[in-house]
């Protein structure tokens, strides 16, 4: 039988550490242009073995409408939201651990030929979100801090990349309300050539004492600021936890999805995707659970006035994730000028559901038309279990799509034709 | 850069054998059934899945079965796992406790590891290769870095609360909590099935 160790008192434990002065970190020496002696060896990924064998294989049984081809474009741990460079020449990809990579096809033929660890000096804390400016500055959103990768496309095969702070750590939000599980951000620069960012708060359903805090900061929901951190503001409130967004190409409109609240049954609260045709909406949360569902928590309580309902009400538990307005030529007409979004797949409903494209059309008034499954599979309904989880949405300049899973650690690419 | 870390034990740890507050037996066979609503996190076999869950595949009974009383009575709070424990009994809780204990968990620490990065504070109930040597200690090995520095901060902030945990995280920088995860992160799991 093991020792209780700890069930003693600590009245007597002293813990001295050394009083060393931390030298100059990484980010800094490479804030201020200098190196940090970091060897260009061995961070490529892996591309092929059996585990790349058995993602083709899976990949068989995804079912995907007439024309349309899946095959596997990249092996990228923990793959999560994906940023395709300006000129093509890399996507970056973020994830919820502690590395950002970068996917390479310089042959173009739309396999990746190379994966590796992007800005590898730098210690990243859940470096989920990342997004690139039209003029190729790089933005990568942690839990708690933003940095900017000044001409990344030209910089990314240097572990020493040039980087600024937009956001130091612990300024993106107050560290008492960082989260266990909705520290993953996700980012876009928008039409105004703003940078947002989405910032889910840390809580199933938030506590009333919490709601004037958050629609403060913008914690529960988008935030957007100049590209150089300056002039933040919130654009949307009321949102649990969004890890989703893009802008309508037509309109500017801001189309996000959000996760909704847990524990109240396997069908309710629906899944959201939500429209923003400005800023200053409060979505729902907490007062409703997601749709038009009121969360056992405010029962009874007038929820304020004015809340935006999402515009299409998703299947709940699916965990809608990132999505991207469809701009290419490749797909068939019907797919132009509509959102493709990724859903995650529930992680505790009896009989699970989702990990699978969903695409929805918008009419001519900018409004939701109609929504279908797009690509599915990648659950076996008789075991329940996952060979894939999608997680984002991003469209190549040739028109196909790129789907991220951060189960497989795999980048998909559907095609259309040939 | 990893301090050094020294600890003056003076007497703390006295070993003291472990009675449980109550009398229920997990079965382990009835937890693996159970454990179908841990494993899309977790993994069936308690190797995670996600980079915030921990693995709890080979983890001591008593620790998995007291977090998961914890995430239900409150103590300890969490978006998903809140959720999770207010739908179990005691039975329930002792019997998936019962089938991740069953598991064996192996670390294998790798062979170009640098020694002297290794966290002196924590090994004691830890284990250097992060297999945990007391019955309220989790395992570490392979755990994410995101998990490990997650809950040190937790602990420092008072999140999480722990007679030990919250005093040794008190002292220690963001820098001390990088090192201590990734020295912990870059050892090799494996789970074996019985």
């Amino acid at each position: 039988m093991k020792l209780n160790l700890f069930s003693t008192t600590v009245a007597s434990l002293a813990l001295a550490l050394s009083a060393s002065v931390s030298a100059q970190t990484n980010l800094e020496k490479l804030s201020s242009v200098q190196t940090t002696g970091t060897s260009f060896a061995d961070k490529l990924i892996d591309q092929g073995g059996s585990k790349a064998a058995q993602i083709k294989k899976n990949l068989e049984s995804i079912n995907l409408p007439d024309g349309f081809k899946i095959s596997l474009y990249a092996l990228v741990p923990d793959a999560r939201h994906m940023s395709v460079a300006p000129q093509g020449t890399v996507v970056w990809v973020g994830t919820r651990k502690v590395n950002i990579y970068t996917v390479s096809d310089r042959d173009k033929d739309r396999v990746a030929d190379e994966v590796e660890v992007f800005a590898s000096p730098l210690d990243f804390n859940v470096p989920n979100g990342v997004c690139i400016s039209k003029d190729g500055f790089l933005y990568s959103v942690e839990a708690n801090r933003v940095l900017v990768f000044p001409a990344a496309e030209f910089f990314w095969e240097n572990p020493d990349v040039a980087v600024g702070v937009v956001v130091a750590q612990g300024d993106l939000i107050p560290p008492d309300e960082e989260s266990y599980n909705h520290g993953a951000r996700v980012c876009r620069i928008g039409p105004d050539n703003k940078l947002y960012i989405s910032l889910g708060q840390p809580h199933n359903v938030s506590p009333p004492g919490k709601i004037d805090l958050y629609q403060k900061l913008g914690i529960g929901g988008i935030i957007r600021m100049d590209r150089d951190g300056n002039n933040r503001e919130v654009y949307a409130h009321g949102v649990r936890n969004s890890v989703g967004f893009d802008f309508n190409p037509t309109n500017g409109d801001l189309w996000f999805t959000d996760n909704q609240v847990d524990g109240m049954g396997d069908d309710i609260p629906p899944g959201e995707l939500n429209r923003a045709p400005g800023m200053g909406y409060n979505y729902g949360h907490p007062w409703y659970g997601g749709g038009t569902v009121v969360t056992n928590e405010y029962k009874g309580v007038t929820p304020p006035e004015g809340i935006v309902h999402p515009q299409v009400e998703m299947d709940a538990h699916a965990a809608d994730l990132g999505m991207t307005f469809y701009t290419g030529k490749q797909f068939p007409a019907k797919y132009k000028g509509g959102i493709f979004n990724a859903q995650h797949g529930s992680w505790n409903r009896v009989k699970p559901v989702g990990a699978r494209i969903m695409f929805t059309a918008l009419d001519s008034d900018g409004n939701a038309a109609s929504t279908e499954v797009f690509a599915d599979g990648w659950l076996d309904d008789e075991t329940g279990e996952y060979s894939g989880r999608p997680v984002d949405i991003a469209q190549l300049s040739d028109g196909s799509i790129l789907v991220s899973d951060d189960f497989a650690g795999a980048i998909y690419r559907i095609s259309y034709g040939m | 850069m990893l301090r050094i870390f020294v600890i003056l034990l003076g007497g703390v740890f006295l070993a003291e054998s472990v009675f449980a507050a109550d009398d229920l037996i997990g079965d382990p066979a009835v937890g693996r059934k159970l454990a179908s609503q841990c494993r899309t996190c977790h993994g069936l076999d308690g190797y995670a899945k996600i980079p915030i869950a921990p693995h709890i595949g080979g983890e001591p009974a008593s620790y998995i079965s007291g977090q998961l009383k914890a995430f239900r009575s409150g103590e300890r709070k969490h978006e998903m796992m809140t959720v999770v424990a207010a739908t179990l009994d005691e039975q329930k809780i002792v019997d998936v406790a019962a089938w991740y204990a069953s598991l064996e968990a192996k670390a294998i620490t790798p062979e170009d590891i640098d020694l002297r990065k290794k966290p002196e504070v924590c090994v004691t109930c830890h284990g250097e290769d992060g297999i945990s040597l007391a019955m309220d200690a989790p395992n570490l090995a392979a755990e994410s870095i995101v998990y490990i520095s997650t809950q040190l901060k937790a602990f420092r902030n008072g999140k999480r609360k722990h007679p030990v945990m919250t005093a040794i995280a008190a002292n220690l920088s963001d820098e001390d909590i990088r090192a201590v995860s990734k020295w912990y992160s870059a050892i090799e799991l494996k789970i074996n099935t019985p």
